[in-house]
């Protein structure tokens, strides 16, 4: 896979071209030489590399639209990209595309507290809401690991969740509208502020479409109000066996935890070796959440501090204050990073499972890892048998990337085989477009074709990325009758 | 092909007054593909029939050649309570798929009304949901993936059987709420939730439409998390507020106290804590606008708008026989119901309200009413801004206009 994508040159756009670029968005938003399209040539996916033909950075939604139009005309295809933080290539250039980075867009539109609506441009970092929201008391529920960096308009395209996502949603349950460009430059509106907009659910179409379906100018999100109290808990375990029992019982006792996280031996060294002593030497570790009500949040987090006695925890930490909570919380979202200490590269996947099945297949994926030859940490969100296998290896070695890639594949295709997905939040991009076969018969695919050629008949957007193999969306069968409305000039595209 | 019945059609196998001249009943999925690849090579125009309880949403289709029932698709094809999940055929009735769950300590969180007889396909067709919609989502929201028999008689299948899953177009999504125009939906995968420990409905009366906003909000600012907030409107324009805690005994135990002592709940008199039985009476009377009388429409509007959208309705709960008004005070969406007298005076209060609704941002829609209103009256109103698109999407999943031809938005 990366080497169908690493490495192609592409012949430079024309000046002229390049300059009717720069006469939208001004010259120092047109990104074009070479040296300096190295920055955008992956995003957090790092292994994927292509140079894009031209980097622009529109400000507005009326720059939007005057550069979809003219990429249009000039036969470009249009990678949209927020902030670059994407685990699945979504935001990875396609050979000479025009790369459309909504980072410039970042205003707070406007705020509803008594709706519980906000409206924002797609640039907003994720994070920099909950920041403005809590001096009221409120906050976005979507919580990515990449909070602090990346962008709404980058958690639209991915559906992203995060750790909270078991108890309040994934980003397709906060975002209730969007204004998107289309690839001929025409802007629609989905859904909106008020719920149940009339006809298909576009809106739901667009949140997970990975760049392919238009560019968002603006974000309609639901917003929380906090919950009255939150209670953390940190309990150890001899293995992950325990833990996962741990999460059964708590799970089937009724108790819907705001989160539940796992690691295991290896994610917790490493995870040790960047925050210190303060993480123990054990097996497993479960960090969990429990919200709500202050009444509801003691029976809650007491009853589940029972249940993970009863599974076998060896000792359980409360959190005494806000910046020992904290504490916790950066060292479980950090453990992807801290991966570096163990090992100079890795492979992350995004497996789900359905969660009864965590303790087999924790076991079968080290039995993989073993048969591979290669090191495996897992480090998840539990609840909802989101799986993040991190697959170590040193690229250095002879061999031991391809072994990794192999071991990864199967740990996928586990995933697959149990009844589960192949991400559950990373997106497909273009690193599992090939296991889209697995999870998918080609008349799923088909269909879901239709849905993506209903927004973007050319394929202009992020060509290449989701599906196995590069579809076109080929001609409409049957004749069209139009609406009265649309005959008397009531109605039209936009 | 399982045909139950041919000419004369029975007058159940018709949708809003359209007779089909066949009628099918398939139960399996093949059985389902099948018959829509027979139909697709005679060119039949289908409609599809689940519980029947929401027959009235969406405008009378163009025609109709046969019409599928899906009652006989009410299989469990899978049913895991350790993962929450269950995957069920179509037909079967949200009232079975609440019994077998409850036996395991779980629920659907949709508790829309008819749950006897309004089926699982039915629910997301319409995209259904009750006063529980608070908490929960409405069944767009916990449909994790569904079964797509499409109009050329091929099965597709989207989204998956675990929670979290973003593999591929949300083809769910779209489905829900597609009334049947862009395939059968033969099955569906469904999130469930724990059962709470323990429900208390909490009611108060005297409230003003502003009181009705201001409770809401209290609630909200005290953290007090209500399963339902449900605001009905009397006779003499004042609203009863029904409000449910639900989850552990403790919590909610120890929550009620907090919301007994809010101000803003406080109507006429103090809010109360209902017994069991008239906390039931409540939530079955505040449904009634949804099952019961010949003309209902819902407002779709921001939970604060509660006082202009009393003002929209005035003239057409004026306009009903016994006219009714319910509305969900955290989801902004209201349910007017009656029975027209005048048709005419009705038609004209429903497009006032219709125009004002849709100037501030909202809709009014139909989910049922007499011919002679619905002749006057376009059930969706003007074609939504992203039209073009929609129109796309249908013409991709159907492009020979057969299923349910002309009942969905815009003609769809």
């Amino acid at each position: 896979m990366a080497a169908s994508a690493a490495s192609r040159s592409t012949a430079p756009l024309s000046r002229e071209l390049v300059a009717r670029f720069q006469d939208i968005v001004g010259a120092e938003n047109c990104i074009f030489e070479a040296d300096q399209l190295v920055a955008y040539e992956c995003d957090a996916l790092p292994h994927l590399r292509c140079r894009p033909g031209l980097v622009v950075l529109p400000k507005s939604r009326d720059e939007v639209v005057q550069v979809v139009k003219l990429a249009y005309s000039a036969g470009l295809p249009i990678v949209p990209r927020g902030s670059g933080t994407g685990l699945s290539g979504g935001a990875l250039p396609v050979e000479g595309c025009l790369l459309l980075g909504l980072s410039r867009m970042r205003r707070i539109i406007d705020i509803d507290l008594d709706n519980q609506r906000m409206r924002v441009e797609p640039g907003v970092v994720n994070l920099d809401i909950s920041k403005r929201l809590a001096p009221d008391g409120y906050y976005y529920a979507p919580d990515p690991s990449s909070a602090q960096i990346c962008s709404i308009g980058g958690n639209v395209a991915e559906n992203s969740g995060g750790a909270h996502c078991l108890k309040y949603g994934f980003t397709t349950h906060h975002v209730l509208g969007a204004e998107l460009v289309l690839a001929d430059g025409s802007v629609v509106t989905l859904g909106g502020a008020v719920l149940d907009a009339p006809g298909y659910d576009l809106r739901g179409a667009l949140v997970g479409s990975e760049g392919t379906l238009g560019v968002v100018t603006q974000v309609t999100l639901r917003i929380c109000r906090f919950p009255e109290t939150t209670r953390t808990l940190l309990a150890t375990f001899p293995s992950t066996t325990e833990a996962g029992n741990a999460v059964s019982l708590i799970i089937a006792s009724g108790i819907l935890p705001a989160a539940i996280e796992m690691m295991d031996k290896m994610a917790i060294d490493a995870v040790r070796s960047v925050m210190g002593g303060a993480w123990p030497e054990v097996g497993a570790v479960l960090l969990m959440d429990v919200d709500g009500t202050l009444g509801e949040v003691e029976h809650t987090a007491e009853r589940a501090s029972e249940l993970c006695l009863q599974a076998g925890a060896i000792e359980l930490r409360r959190p005494t204050d806000a910046a020992e909570r904290d504490a916790m919380w950066r060292g479980r979202k950090s453990a992807f990073t801290a991966m570096g200490r163990l090992s100079p590269n890795y492979i992350v996947q995004d497996g789900v499972i359905p969660r009864s099945q965590i303790a087999r297949v924790l076991r079968e994926i080290s039995r993989l890892a073993e048969h591979w030859g290669v090191r495996v940490a897992n480090v998840f969100h539990a609840g909802d048998g989101n799986l993040h296998p991190l697959v170590l290896y040193d690229a250095s070695v002879p061999e031991e990337a391809e072994r990794a890639e192999r071991c990864s594949g199967e740990i996928v295709r586990l995933c697959v085989s149990s009844g589960g997905s192949i991400t559950g939040e990373h997106g497909v991009g273009l690193d599992k477009a090939a296991y889209m076969g697995e999870m998918f018969s080609e008349t799923d695919l088909e269909t879901m074709n239709w849905l993506r050629c209903s927004f973007d008949p050319e394929t202009r957007f992020n060509p290449g990325k989701v599906f196995p193999t590069p579809r076109l969306c080929g001609d409409r069968a049957g004749h069209y009758v139009p609406h009265p409305t649309e005959v008397s000039g009531q109605i039209g595209r936009g | 092909m399982n045909a139950i019945s041919s000419s004369p059609p029975s007058s159940r196998a018709s949708i809003l007054g359209v007779p089909a001249a066949e009628a099918y009943e398939p139960a399996s999925l093949d059985a389902c593909a099948e018959l829509f690849a027979r139909a697709a090579e005679r060119k039949l125009r289908l409609g599809i029939i689940g519980g029947g309880s929401a027959l009235g949403v969406g405008n009378p289709p163009t025609g109709l050649d046969a019409v599928v029932f899906t009652r006989k698709l009410e299989r469990v094809v899978e049913y895991a309570p350790e993962d929450q999940v269950i995957v069920v055929e179509a037909g079967l009735t949200l009232g079975r798929l609440q019994a077998l769950a409850r036996q395991n300590g779980q629920w659907l969180g949709v508790d829309a009304p008819h749950a006897s007889s309004a089926t699982l396909g039915g629910l997301v067709a319409v995209g259904g949901f009750g006063p529980r919609r608070a908490r929960y989502g409405a069944i767009r929201d916990l449909l994790l993936g569904v079964t797509l028999v499409r109009t050329d008689g091929a099965v597709a299948r989207g989204g998956g059987k675990v929670v979290k899953n973003v593999a591929g177009f949300d083809l769910p999504k779209v489905v829900a709420g597609s009334l049947g125009s862009l395939g059968l939906i033969a099955e569906v995968t469904l999130r469930l939730h724990p059962l709470p420990e323990l429900s208390a409905t909490f009611r108060t009366a005297g409230l003003d439409a502003s009181g009705v906003v201001q409770a809401m909000l209290a609630l909200r600012r005290a953290q007090l998390e209500p399963s339902s907030v449900v605001a009905l409107r009397g006779a003499n324009a004042r609203f009863e507020l029904g409000v449910r805690l639900e989850g552990f005994r403790q919590g909610v135990e120890r929550d009620a106290p907090r919301l007994l002592e809010l101000p803003e709940l406080r109507g006429d008199s103090p809010p109360e804590r209902l017994a069991d039985e008239a906390a039931a009476s409540f939530w079955q009377r505040s449904d009634t606008p949804r099952t019961n009388c010949s003309l209902r429409v819902r407002v779709n509007a921001l939970p604060t708008q509660l006082p202009e959208v009393e003002r929209w309705i005035e003239p057409l709960l004026a306009a009903l026989e016994g006219g009714r008004f319910i509305w969900y005070a955290t989801l902004g969406i209201g349910f007017v119901a009656g029975d027209p007298g005048a048709p005419h005076q009705v038609v004209a209060a429903l497009n006032s309200a219709r125009s004002a609704a849709a100037w501030a941002g909202g809709a009014l829609l139909v989910d049922a009413a007499p011919s002679a209103v619905r002749a006057e009256f376009d059930a969706w109103g003007a074609p939504p801004n992203a039209f073009a698109v929609m129109r796309e999407l249908k013409q991709r999943f159907d492009p020979e206009g057969r299923l349910n031809p002309g009942r969905f938005v815009g003609g769809l």
